[in-house]
This record gives C-alpha cells, structure tokens and sequence, in this order.
C-alpha cells in the first residue's frame, strides 16, 4: 500500500513516474529489456521486433484516433509510405538508413496533412470512409508506380550499417527498434501532458466547445494526422529495413484493421494501451500458433482441427476482454494499480 | 601428470565420436503451411503430401538408415506470421530443408537463407525469383515458374493458330503480375498478337467490362493469371451471354477440378497448363502409388488436388537430395544439398512429371489439358511441352 504520497505542486502531480516504486520497478524493466537479447533465440527476437514496430505505429494511431476522436482507416497506407520513402532513398539516392528514418516519418506526415484535410469539414463514419481513400490511392500507387517502387517485384533493401557494422540480424536489429520505441514512447507520454496533447483531448471530447474556448481546430486536427503518420512512417522504415524489402502487399487493408484493433484492445486514449494492444495483437497469435503446433504430440490427428480454431479462440479473446473491460487492457492494469495502492484495505 | 596425460587423451578420443554422431544429425525437414487464410486449399493438402512421402521413404529405409524428421507451422498466408514460423521452425529443429507458404515470404527470407541459414529451400511459390540460381542457389522450385507455364499455353497457342489474338487477364497482385512482362516479349517473339490486358480484383464478380472490352479487340484466346476460381468461372460465363468466341486458358492454380465444378456444362471452355498429372490419371505408376497409399491410410479421402502432387514431387526431390548430398563429403548441409539438386538429371518420378532435370533451379515442363464436363476431369490435350 503506497503511504506518505502527496504532492506539493503542479510539477510533481504531472510526473509521469510518481513514485520510487514505479521507478524501481521500471529500471528492472529496462535492464531487462537489455538482458533479453543475450537470452533469446532468433525466433523470440523477431517477434520482439516486430512488437516494436506494432507499438510505434500504434501509438501513432492512437495519438489520432483515442487522443483527438478522429477515425482514420487509413494508417496502412501512412506506413507504406514510410516504407516506400525509406526505401527508395536508401537505394535509389544513396541516404544512409539513419538519415532516411526521419525522412520517411516527414514523408508520411505530409502525406497524412493532404489526407486529414477532410477532418476539417466531415467527422466519424464519414472521416473514416475519408481516410479509406487513403489506402486505395496509396496502394494504387505502390503498384503502378513501377519507376520509383518497382510495382509488384518490390526493392530490396541493404541492412542498416555504421562503419563496417551491419544491424542485419535479429539480435543486432533490436537494439535499434528498442532506441525507437523508447523515443516513440516518450515523446508521446510527453505530448499528451502538454498544451497540444490537452488541445487534442478537448477536439476529441466536445469539438465545438474546443473552438469555442480557442483551440484552433484546424491546427490541431491538421497536426494530430501529421504526428500520427510520422509515427506510421517511422514504424513503416524500421519494419522493411528489418525485412529487407518491401513489396506492396506488405500494406493490405487488413494492416489498418490490425491497428485498430490493437489501440481499441488496448485502450484508446492511451499511450500504454497502445503498447499493451500492439504486445496482445502480435503475440496472442504467436503463442495460439505454437499452441496449436505442438497439440500433434498430444492429440496426433487433431492438428487440422486445432489450427483453424485458433482463430476462434484469438477472436474469442478479444470478445471477451472488451466485455469484461470496454476500455481495453490499459484500464485492467489500471484497476489491478489501483487494487494494490489501497491493499490490504479496500477503501 | 600420467592421469592428466590420460584425461586429456580420452577428452580427444571422445570428440571423435560425439563429431561423428553431430555430422549424423537426423535428416531434417521443416515447412511452414497455410493452414488458415485464402490458400488454406493448398496447404493442408501439401501438408499431407509432405507427411506421406517422409512416411513411405521412412518405411523403405530412411536416408542410409536414418529417419527422416518432418515439422511444420502454420503461416496464415501473412508473411509476418509465416516468417516468424519460420524462424521458429529453424531455433527449435536446425532444419537442412524448408519450405515456405509464399512469394511474399520468399522475397523476404531469400537474402537470409543465402547468406545465414543455407538451407536448401522450396515454397508454394512459381515465382522466377525463387528460381534463380545464380543470385540464390539455395532457392529452387519443383514446377516450371509462372513465366514458363505462360510460355507453354502461348507455344500451344501459336502452333494451333498462329498470329492469334491474346488477352490476358490478371489479378491486381504480386501473383497475378509476375509473368505479364515476360509474357508481351514472348507473343512477340511467337508471333502473336497481344490486342489488350485485363485486370481485376481477386475473386471478383464484376467483370462485365473486361468481357466486353475482349469481345470488342476480338481476342481469339484469354490467358488467365492469379485467380484460383473467380472471376474466370464468371468471365466464362458471361462471355456466352455476351458472345465472345475467346478460348479461355488459365496457369497451375486454377487447373483444378473446383474451377470445373464451377463451370458445369461449360468446362470444355477452360484449358489449362500444370505440371503434374492428375489424381484420377490411374494409368500413371506414381498416381496409382499415392491411390493405393491414400486408400490404405485415409480411406475417407477420395481427391488429391494439384497441391497435393506439387508438395508431393517437391518432396520427392527433397529426399532424393538428402540421399545424393549423405554420401558427399561433409554429410547433410545446405550447400550439399543444393549441390545434390543441380546434378539431379533425368530422374524417374513415375509418370507424375517426365524424367526430372533441374534446369535453372526450375522444372519448365508443362503441358496442357481442357476440362471436360461430363466426367468433371480434365483431359490432357497436349504432350509434355519443355521450354527452353
């Protein structure tokens, strides 16, 4: 039970890390993080990397989506930009990898300026039929576009490299997904305790009293796309350099559904439930996947059964957890904080 | 120091056995499947026909004695999921053969095969790019690749009726583009004349446009490319209602008897190109063989599709490289395999394909059979056709 907890002013309220205990137990969590490579194989280590490029682009949509209320089934498409941006670069103009990471998050933040440009005059259903055109326009694009993305055949791309270094297996590519993650993470946890993270929140909740009070809509809607494709295109870069190519149907509208899914499991309007969600939406398969493998040893046979189920029980789950919990998995954490703040006392 | 001398002495003596027992590590292969999504069709199937040919070359003796080990995983047809089975596959059982469920995966894992896994590698793919030994030698395909099998329908075409007019007409994929290019160069070449190039959306139905568009160029034949069943059932179709005269042709995929279902009355109008013979071809040695043995092991089954004879005769070779690269220097390894697969030359699959010569780690022989609507078969009409 947390004692002698009270805060002084405004500062210290906002920390994000309100106590030595949260700091303690994030430290181990870090130096995990750091440990983990040394004792994972390669397959742990993909998944790994791919939860890392699941949460940064999560974040991002949820920035647009749970943050400022704006639907968007577009975001697919603002990580094939990315991709395409990086990759393009890298072997087309000689950029080094490091410099077309950013370059790519610009790409797709401008390419989600033009896309959010209807948020200014339709909202919901129709903002989200809206942002739909994105990844059709986009996907068209990817394939026809044969000068610049090689249509269906896709590019290749050289491993990220410093000096003679390459980052070309799983191991050494996690270092850098980790950097960006932690960078993602924290620029977002940052962004939505300031004047903008809170303009957003205002835009989500009652646009109309946001305009009223002088938030300017325009503005705010125009750079919540803007962020949330940067994040698109970063996640996008990383994920192809990590693949070492790209083709276009790395980017199929079912990718915009996984997104979604992955900020409404875990919580919209939260930069955790983002992570949260990205970690259930990649790994809940991963494990059901093995699950389902080696239930031949224990019911040979049966296999052809099982694989297929494992759909019902990963759809099962989600059912399940929105039922119990509609604010997702980052409001269950919350709940299970909450429970131990008080314990062993119930009020 | 005697003891020390002694212990030192057994610890080398002891290496020599444990190195023999490592280099006799049990022939290995792992395969990811599609056993969930759209091409579940083909991975359960292919599946099986991995399992019955490791169970058969097991009962006649293994590779010199030693079973083969056969694991698989589920991809889903997503490339991610698929890689990821991949690499789990690979941790857990240090496989010498894999094989994948995709083009998509494919690509992606080609650059990492070649230079860290070196394993000899297969997938449900006809893809040119997994048949280029000179880039990746570790890659191969058991089938001649997209960009053959047009070739042989447009040879077939050219010597029925030379200077024909060709539409092709193809998904908005990876799959349904890769031999579009190569095709244009090869109706130059034979002659032919390509009047126009239709697309649409897999399994889609409304392709009235394209139909008309066909009948408008005159095309005399349509070259189907990357759909499994729609739309070519509905361009057939409605090429009656519409009173287009076009024959209709169609790759691997989609020479399969649920096309024929499809089209009832109307499968005489569907030719097709596949590489193997056909389950109910009884008088091939093979096919009576894979009849006897499903009949004996799955009395329920009553079909096996084209897959299933893919994975079958991909398997084959699988073996046949194990017993070829075991007797080599080094044992089992990935580059003996590949070594194994290249000297693979007129080697007798029973009926299932002509004698098999790995050509540019591809098998370009096809040949060509039409549908036929009273037994719901498809009748060859062609011989063998080798491409060049």
């Amino acid at each position: 039970m947390r004692c002698g907890d009270y805060k002084e002013n405004y500062i210290k309220d906002e920390e994000i890390f309100q106590s030595r205990f949260v700091k303690f137990w994030l430290s181990l969590f870090f130096i995990f993080l750091i440990v983990f490579p040394f004792i994972a194989n390669a397959h742990m280590l993909y998944v790994s990397n791919i939860i890392g490029f699941a949460v940064i682009g999560a974040i991002g949509l949820n920035l647009l989506t749970g943050f400022t209320g704006q639907i968007s089934l577009g975001h697919a498409a603002f990580v094939g930009v990315g991709a395409y941006t990086s990759a393009i670069l890298i072997t087309r103009y000689g950029i080094s990898f490091w410099l077309s990471i950013p370059l790519a998050g610009l790409a797709s933040a401008l390419a989600g300026l033009v896309i959010g440009i209807p948020s200014l005059r339709v909202k919901g259903l129709y903002l989200c039929i809206a942002t739909l055109a994105a990844q059709f326009i986009f996907g068209f694009i990817f394939v026809h576009w044969e000068s610049m993305t090689k249509g269906i055949t896709g590019i290749h791309i050289p491993p990220p490299q410093i000096g003679g270094f390459q980052f070309s297996t799983e191991k050494e590519f996690y270092w850098l997904t980790l950097i960006f993650v932690v960078l993602g993470v924290g620029y977002a946890r940052n962004l939505v305790r300031s004047k903008m993270g809170r303009a957003f929140v205002a835009i989500r909740d009652r646009d109309l009293a946001a305009e009223i009070m002088g938030i300017d809509l325009f503005r705010y809607k125009l750079t919540a796309f803007a962020i949330s494709s940067f994040y698109a295109g970063v996640s996008g870069a990383l994920w192809v350099s990590f693949l070492k190519v790209v083709t276009p149907d790395h980017f199929p509208f079912t990718l915009c559904i996984q997104y979604l899914a992955m900020v409404i499991v875990g919580g919209l309007g939260s930069v955790l439930g983002s992570i949260f969600g990205a970690i259930f939406m990649t790994l809940i398969p991963e494990v059901l996947n093995v699950l389902a493998e080696n239930a031949k040893n224990y019911m040979p046979g049966m296999e052809q059964l099982l694989i297929p189920f494992k759909d019902v029980v990963f759809g099962f789950l989600i059912v399940s957890f929105l039922i119990f919990e509609p604010r997702g998995l980052a409001e269950i954490w919350n709940r299970i904080k909450k429970f131990f703040t008080l314990w062993p006392f119930s009020y | 120091m005697k003891k020390l001398g002694l212990f030192i002495l057994s610890f080398i003596l002891c290496l020599g056995p444990f190195s023999i027992a490592m280099a006799q590590k049990s022939p290995t292969i792992c395969a990811v499947h599609p056993f969930t999504g759209r091409f579940a069709f083909a991975g359960i199937e292919g599946s099986a026909a991995m399992q019955d040919v490791v169970d058969m070359a097991n009962e006649a003796g293994g590779i010199n004695g030693k079973k083969i080990q056969y694991y698989w995983g589920d991809g889903e047809y997503k490339d991610d999921v698929g890689i990821a089975a991949f690499k789990r596959l690979y941790a857990q059982y240090n496989p010498q053969i894999m094989f994948g469920q995709s083009t998509g995966m494919t690509k992606a894992l080609g650059p990492e095969i070649k230079a860290r896994y070196k394993v000899l590698y297969s997938a449900y793919t006809m893809t040119s790019e997994a048949a280029n030994p000179k880039e990746n030698p570790y890659l191969f395909i058991a089938a001649p690749t997209y960009t053959e099998q047009f070739g042989v329908l447009l040879k077939y075409i050219a010597k029925e009726k030379p200077g024909a007019n060709i539409a092709f007409f193809y998904s908005d994929t990876e799959f349904g583009r890769e031999p579009i290019v190569a095709g244009r160069e090869m109706c130059k070449k034979m002659g032919l004349n390509l009047v126009t190039e239709e697309v649409s959306q897999v399994g889609g139905v409304d392709i009235t446009t394209q139909v008309l568009d066909m009948k408008a160029k005159k095309a005399d034949y349509c070259i189907f490319q990357g759909f499994v069943s729609n739309p070519i059932a509905a361009v057939i179709k409605q090429s009656k209602d519409y009173g287009l005269n076009a024959k209709f042709m169609g790759t691997f995929w989609s020479t399969e008897l649920q096309l024929l279902k499809e089209l009832g009355p109307l499968a005489e109008e569907y030719t097709g190109v596949t590489a193997y013979s056909f389950y109910f071809q009884e008088d091939v040695p093979m096919v009576k063989k894979i009849r006897e043995w499903t009949q004996k092991k799955y009395p329920k089954v009553e079909y096996r599709s084209q897959s299933y004879m893919e994975n079958y005769l991909t398997t084959l070779l699988f073996v046949e490289c194990f017993k070829r690269a075991d007797k080599m220097v080094g044992g089992i390894t990935g580059d003996n395999l590949t070594k194994a697969l290249q000297s693979i030359k007129n080697f007798d699959v029973g009926g299932l394909m002509p004698p098999v010569s790995i050509k540019s780690n591809s098998i370009p022989v096809g040949r060509v059979y039409r549908g036929n609507s009273k037994t719901v078969r498809f009748d060859p009409i062609s011989d063998w056709i080798r491409m060049e």
